[in-house]
């Protein structure tokens, strides 16, 4: 039985930052940007996507007088990531035999 | 980045991104090179001025440790300042090295109230082997864990040993424990770096 897929994951950009996310406490949009190799607006349209879900923390803070903005995930992004990896191997070969 | 791809797509996608996040090896190995030889010089200078030449204030070299302490504060915190991200190995590093300086200074606190000076060096030894072999542990470097089981097996040599060589004993260690580690972490991290300009 095939599981749907989390719409707000099933997006590159999203899938992306989202599995960067997971695997790191928190992280600047910088690095994220560096990482995706996304365009600055694209990422911050992306990223409020995310945070509107719920599923990741976005603080504003300044350092060296410059704007830095950090990302981090939220229990509900863990659980909402975990479950489209479950959905994802649902649709492997293997586990449908 | 187009948003129609497929399931198998998606977790590659997912490896590629935790394998890229998981490989940034953010440890460049100053401190265990900057602490190993600090404490080497003053363990080595205490040795030869206070044992050799007999010298009674010995034990004033140590007080380099605070020149030490107050370049870790400002590598500490340049390191924050350049750090794009914060992984939980950095955290849970942090909070080993927390706990070892607590634990040393209480021990010491213990031991000189005590008046059981004999066992300093050996209970340094001991704890100097607890956050080597957890920072080898985390960070997967098998010359920390190795050379935190070296200071175990000095510590309990050392009860064999006469107390005047057990500074030589705090020499082996760090050399073994932090100088040599250290020097294979800033090869790693410095090749980590180099490999990231390529591309």
């Amino acid at each position: 039985m095939f599981k749907d897929l989390d719409p707000i994951l099933h997006s590159q950009l999203r899938l992306a930052a989202m599995s960067i996310l997971i695997s790191v406490k928190e992280a600047e949009f910088t690095f994220i940007k560096e990482q995706t190799n996304a365009t600055a607006g694209n990422l911050s349209v992306q990223l409020n996507k995310l945070k509107d879900a719920g599923y990741i923390d976005i603080t504003k803070q300044f350092k060296n007088n410059y704007p830095l903005t950090v990302c981090k995930i939220t229990d509900r992004g863990i659980f909402a990531f975990e479950e489209y990896v479950k959905a994802l191997r649902s649709y492997m070969p293997e586990n449908n035999k | 980045m187009e948003d129609s791809f497929s399931e198998k797509q998606s977790l590659e996608l997912i490896t590629g991104m935790i394998n890229k996040a998981k490989n940034k090896f953010s440890e460049s190995g100053t401190l265990y090179l900057v602490w190993g030889v600090a404490i080497l010089i003053c363990s080595l200078s205490q040795f030869v001025f206070g044992n050799i030449l007999g010298y009674k204030n010995a034990y004033y070299g140590w007080f380099i440790t605070w020149i030490v302490y107050i370049y870790q504060a400002i590598f500490l915190a340049r390191k924050k300042k350049n750090q794009k991200v914060r992984t939980y190995t950095d955290e849970i590093l942090g909070y080993v090295w927390i706990c070892f300086i607590l634990c040393f200074f209480v021990m010491i606190f213990i031991l000189i109230y005590t008046k059981s000076f004999t066992l300093i060096y050996s209970a340094i030894l001991v704890l100097y082997a607890i956050p080597t072999f957890l920072s080898g542990a985390i960070l997967k470097v098998k010359s920390l864990i190795i050379g935190g089981i070296c200071c175990w097996v000095l510590a309990a040599l050392s009860m064999f040993i006469p107390l005047q060589y057990h500074l030589l004993l705090i020499s082996v260690a760090v050399i073994v424990a932090w100088i040599i580690p250290g020097i294979y972490l800033r090869n790693k991290y410095l090749a980590q770096n180099k490999l990231a300009q390529q591309f």
